[in-house]
């Protein structure tokens, strides 16, 4: 099992590299010069000798590869480098980062409860009313536009009724930290879980369904065990195996749900900074944050193929 | 192995159960825990501050080197303060006496100024502030214009002199303008990204309130200063919001003054009972931009033809463009049609007759026309649209580009035919110097050319209103037949107040992007 | 009597095609959400295609007809510069359908003729193009098209095109690779390799049709995700330039809180538009699973 685990994560690094080498090249190749956002451009037309100063100063008239080399090395030694207009990428993504997480985990969280939840209570009451609510509910999530939802959300319950605040993360009159954050949370995490919930349903009603047909719990059930101690032992514990694994399968979309989310909800997390890093053709901060999406889906996935063999030890011999 | 894991699962899942039935219930918290507020008394006025328009990022104090707001405003002062004509000032930080041939300013500053944290604030501060702009990379281009006349520049104790290469009509308004910023906390940054030093997170401010917290994303507090020497303001606390939408601000209540021109602003302010309009006088400029020839000698071929340039504009309806915005005047020089010395020219509108001079100008109609704008609210996005509408109309291929970074984008990667922009200006003859040879930015794509200089230097000299009527007449005619700028119409812009703020009588708004006198120190809430 | 023989073979298997077809349609027709969805899809695709070629004007802009609401004369009223929402939407739906559709089916294609390289020569092949999905899918897609629209540099409908198809194959090139591992030890490919059978011919004529039937649901759902995918970047403003009236384009009005409230119909009409159309691919891709994946027969 170590064996199996270290050798995934061994695995990570050098994608890691290839990826980030892939994208360092990309952006660099787009021809778009950082010099130009950093000098006034009454400098740069009457005396480009303080120009080409920088450019061998910031050593960009080093080979492509040598500047890579050098930008993973900094990275290694935990230096992010700077943006354009000369911040520490480092601080942005302290700030950042955690407020991503968070919706995140609040929105992963939420979903995985109410999706199983009706997955499974639908699977017990086939065409019962849960069973119809959360198929219209599956259905209406996955066709509308997940912006349209948040733009709506604040139209409705910050506007109109004037419940939640309508922007941003922390309100500079709060007094109780803790219910200033649930405010703020819960538009952006409600329209995120209403666009994850969806599958999750789905996935949890099939196999629950295909668990409730299976022998064994016929089996259990002629024994004359109860009813709801067979859906909780039996059904339960066994559909709950891979159901987990697509919820890590979820994290790529989750991602790119929040990236969107945070626009429309001036959320001050890592994804407007992406969107805007892209619009301010910002490449230093746009190839961290890339970089560190890569890192987060790397470990997802290799948190899938570790709960799989956990799970199903087959997986692990078979590897070997 | 497995039923441990199953377990925790439950367990976990039952934990976020009872959370999710908790948090049901918040809501009702929330309102109870938002009408026990008040018992704090505390005056707060609620500022806020778009991050949507390129003038500022979420994570920091906006620089007031670029545009001035209600925020710096509160924050930094300026040698001299200007009344809501922006054209009258009289002394702030410092008493200024401008000599006969309009080439020497003496500069007194006040005895005993501080910085917020207990620094003096002398002349070091004032000599550092102009050199440190003249670095920076992110500064409206006013102050560099006005401060490139300046030779010479020496200070004796409180007094400053400063001595330029030849007279400039806007000095005294663009020190009315010019915030001072202390030299011991910023002469470490970098000059070029200054505006981007840390200096931002936690300023040393000269005004009424310094800082209280920065939340980066969310907000910034202000609380007084107390080291400002003058009357403090009433108001005890300001809190400045980051938001992307100002209309959505005012909804859900978290801004009690705001401002701007794009209808859908001015509509939806308006249909809210609790904020008054107050409508305000500007001199706002939107105009296209032809993207000639750098300074580099680099021209753009396609633009060169006068003709070509003459048959785009007729193409353009601008008195239907005008109709976006609730109070737009359409213009034909940088002289409104409403001024004296507008020289009666009109830039016709007519699809048929730019169709067929397009057509004969030699222009190559397989070509893609290229327009490039920064302003990316709804109401921009649909003039550039209709724009490309009427351009298309002619047969030509059309493309616009909505810019993130308007300066770079127009002034120095100059990928563009057709650049769309607006000017904030104090007076018209801002206007024309924007068609010096010297002019920093635009300089870059008119190739540097001296054909305005004189005429924008009898300008600037002229003393008795004839003479300016004279010089306004002579560069009108030279604008007209360059065709360098082609304006499409002034507008005004609006401030919204909400009606918790009691502001004193007789204060009068002027242009919200500048600083002028408001006896903020009297604003009060109710 | 050989070639009698054969001829019947032939007739049987053609007969029992067609009646497992007739089957499939039966089956399909009782799937009243499946027929709902094509129904729908293709009552969408028709406006909008006759309402491009009759060439009605969705561009003109009216500055004296500016947030008109539905009348006789605009039955969807007008956007934010006097322009028919009803002639816009059926024009976007053009362009949105177009998206979907070529890069749901591009994106299918180079997954399956990857994937069908990768699972038949396995090996060093296999192992790099693997490689390549996995470093593909290291990114959840809407951040791999915003980094490529960042390299391409330009919002034009081509790259944006390109964009999708380069970031969408790889859930089909696994799956045809899969089956392509699993098929090629099967006998009837190794009789026509002893017959001189040109690789092509035994990879694209024997054995892709095996696995044609999921790769047709999932193009199929595809096209709905493409066309959500298409309008998500335009909000956050990295979509196909604002001029091109697609779906997308013309919902991001409704970025505006004063046009949400104010004006209902310039984000309702394009809004509906795509849920439908999303909601009635789904519908249909549900329906073809039912219809035609195998395991459930």
């Amino acid at each position: 099992m170590l064996k199996f685990i270290l050798k995934k994560l061994a695995m990570m690094i050098p994608m890691l590299l290839v990826i980030s080498l892939l994208v360092f090249l990309g952006l660099r190749s787009t021809g778009i010069d950082p010099i130009t956002f950093m000098v006034p451009p009454e400098v740069q037309s009457q005396s480009p000798e303080i120009v080409e100063q920088l450019r061998e100063e910031l050593g960009l008239n080093d080979p492509l590869i040598v500047q890579y080399v050098r930008w993973v090395g900094n990275i290694c030694k935990g230096d992010l480098g700077l943006t354009n207009s000369g911040e520490k990428i480092s601080g942005i993504i302290a700030d950042r980062l955690p407020y991503t997480l968070e919706l995140s985990a609040y929105a992963m969280l939420f979903s995985a409860v109410i999706g199983i939840s009706i997955g499974i209570i639908s699977a017990i009451r086939q065409n019962g009313i849960v069973d119809y609510i959360g198929r219209v509910l599956a259905v209406f999530g996955q066709a509308v536009p997940q912006f349209l939802v948040g733009i709506l959300m604040i139209w409705i319950f910050a506007i109109k009724l004037g419940i939640f605040p309508a922007a941003n993360r922390v309100s500079p009159d709060a007094t109780n930290a803790f219910l200033d954050a649930f405010m703020h949370l819960f538009l952006p995490v409600t329209t995120l879980t209403i666009g994850m919930v969806a599958v999750l349903m789905r996935y949890a009603r099939n196999t629950m369904l295909d668990v409730l047909n299976s022998d064994y719990i016929k089996t259990a059930r002629s024994k004359g065990i109860p009813e709801w101690k067979v859906y909780m032992k039996h059904g339960f514990r066994n559909a709950m195996k891979p159901v987990l694994v697509i919820l890590m399968f979820r994290i790529p979309a989750l991602i790119a749900g929040s990236v969107v989310i945070e626009s429309v909800f001036s959320y001050p997390g890592i994804g407007t900074t992406m969107t805007n890093a892209i619009t301010n053709m910002d490449y230093n901060l746009v190839l961290v944050i890339t970089l560190i999406i890569a890192a987060v889906m790397l470990v997802a996935s290799f948190m899938v193929d570790v709960l799989n063999a956990v799970l199903d030890p087959r997986v692990r011999l078979g590897d070997e | 192995m497995k039923n441990k894991l199953v377990a925790l699962l439950l367990a976990m899942t039952m934990i976020a159960s009872v959370l999710a039935a908790c948090g049901g219930d918040k809501p009702a918290d929330g309102s109870t825990a938002e009408s026990d507020t008040p018992v704090a008394t505390e005056k707060v006025l609620k500022l806020a501050l778009s991050t949507n328009d390129g003038s500022t990022s979420d994570d920091r104090v906006p620089t007031p080197w670029l545009n001035r707001n209600m925020a710096t405003n509160l924050m930094w002062r300026s040698l001299l303060i200007a009344d809501s004509s922006l054209t009258k000032t009289s002394p702030d930080l410092a008493e200024v006496a401008v000599s006969e041939d309009g080439l020497t300013y003496t500069i007194t500053l006040k005895e005993g100024l501080k910085w917020s944290d207990g620094e003096a604030l002398d002349a070091e501060d004032v000599l550092w502030s102009i050199d440190a702009l003249m670095a920076a990379t992110n500064k409206n281009a006013i102050y560099s214009a006005a401060f490139g006349k300046i030779v010479e520049k020496t200070a004796e104790g409180n007094v400053i002199t400063l001595k330029l290469d030849s007279p400039y009509a806007a000095m005294l308004d663009i020190l009315a303008q010019f915030a001072i910023l202390p030299k011991h906390a910023l002469e470490n940054a970098d000059p070029a990204t200054i505006d981007a030093a840390d200096f931002w997170k936690n300023p040393v401010t000269s005004g009424y309130y310094m800082m209280g917290e920065l939340n980066v994303g969310n907000y910034f507090t202000l609380v007084p200063n107390p080291n400002y020497e003058g009357t403090p303001a009433k108001i005890e606390k300001v809190t400045v919001s980051y938001v992307s939408d100002f209309l959505t601000a005012a909804q859900s209540g978290s801004a009690d003054y705001l401002y701007g021109n794009a209808s859908d602003l001015v509509e939806g302010m308006s249909a809210l009972g609790n904020y008054e309009t107050i409508n305000v006088d500007v001199l706002f400029y939107k105009y296209f931009i032809f993207n000639m020839k750098g300074v580099d000698g680099k021209e753009n071929e396609a633009m060169q033809s006068l003709a070509v340039r003459q048959a785009l504009i007729k193409a353009i309806d601008r008195a239907s463009l005008a109709a976006l915005y609730p109070s737009a005047q359409v213009i034909n020089s940088g002289v409104p049609n409403s001024n004296e010395a507008y020289n009666g020219f009109e830039y016709k509108f007519d699809a048929e007759a730019a169709k067929n001079e397009l057509a004969a100008s030699g222009y190559d109609m397989g070509r893609t026309l290229r327009i490039c704008y920064y302003n990316n609210d709804q109401t921009s996005i649909d003039l550039i649209n209709a724009v490309v509408y009427y351009l298309e109309q002619t047969g030509i291929k059309v493309e616009a580009t909505l810019s993130n970074d308007g300066t770079t984008d127009l002034f120095t990667t100059r990928d563009y035919d057709i650049g769309f922009k607006g000017k904030s200006a104090f007076s018209i003859e801002e206007w024309y110097t924007e068609y010096m040879s010297t002019d920093a930015l635009f300089a870059n794509i008119f190739g540097g050319d001296t054909a305005f200089d004189a005429a924008v230097a009898a300008l600037s000299a002229a003393a008795t209103p004839e003479a300016k009527a004279a010089a306004l007449k002579d560069l009108q005619k030279l604008e007209q037949d360059n065709m360098y700028k082609v304006p499409v119409f002034t507008v005004g812009n609006c401030v919204f107040l909400s009606d918790k703020v009691a502001v004193p009588s007789g204060v009068e708004f002027c242009n919200p992007l500048y600083s002028c006198d408001l006896d903020f120190a009297n604003w009060d809430l109710k | 009597m050989s070639n009698t023989n054969t001829m019947s073979i032939k007739e049987q298997n053609k007969s029992a095609a067609s009646s497992l077809m007739k089957k499939n349609i039966r089956k399909f027709l009782r799937n009243k959400l499946a027929v709902f969805g094509l129904v729908v899809i293709v009552a969408i695709t028709i406006a909008c295609v006759a309402a491009a070629i009759m060439g009605i004007d969705y561009s003109t802009p009216n500055m004296t007809m500016m947030k008109k609401p539905p009348s006789s004369e605009f039955l969807f009223g007008t956007d934010t510069i006097g322009r028919d929402l009803l002639a816009r939407v059926l024009f976007g739906g053009c362009y949105s359908i177009f998206i979907g559709v070529f890069c749901a089916v591009m994106s299918s294609v180079v997954g399956a003729v990857l994937g069908a390289i990768a699972g038949y020569f396995g090996g060093k092949v296999d192992m790099l193009l693997i490689r390549l999905s996995e470093i593909f899918q290291a990114f959840p897609q809407l951040v791999l098209v915003m980094m490529l629209v960042a390299i391409l540099g330009e919002r034009s409908m081509g790259n944006m095109l390109f964009v999708f198809i380069v970031t969408g194959w790889m859930t089909t090139f696994r799956m045809v690779r899969n089956e392509f591992m699993s098929l090629k030890g099967e006998t009837y490919v190794k009789v026509c390799e002893a017959f001189g059978m040109s690789k092509i011919n035994i990879m694209f004529k024997q054995i892709l049709p095996n696995v044609l039937t999921p790769i047709i649901v999932s193009t199929t759902t595809n096209v709905a995700y493409f066309i959500l995918q298409e309008a998500s970047l335009s909000f956050i403003g990295l979509g196909v330039a604002d001029s091109t009236p697609t779906w997308g384009n013309i919902l991001n009005a409704a970025k505006s809180l004063q046009v949400v409230q104010n004006q209902w119909w310039i984000w309702v009409f394009p809004g509906a538009a795509i849920s439908l159309f999303v909601l009635a691919i789904n519908f249909l891709g549900d329906g073809l699973r039912d219809v035609l994946d195998a395991k459930q027969q």
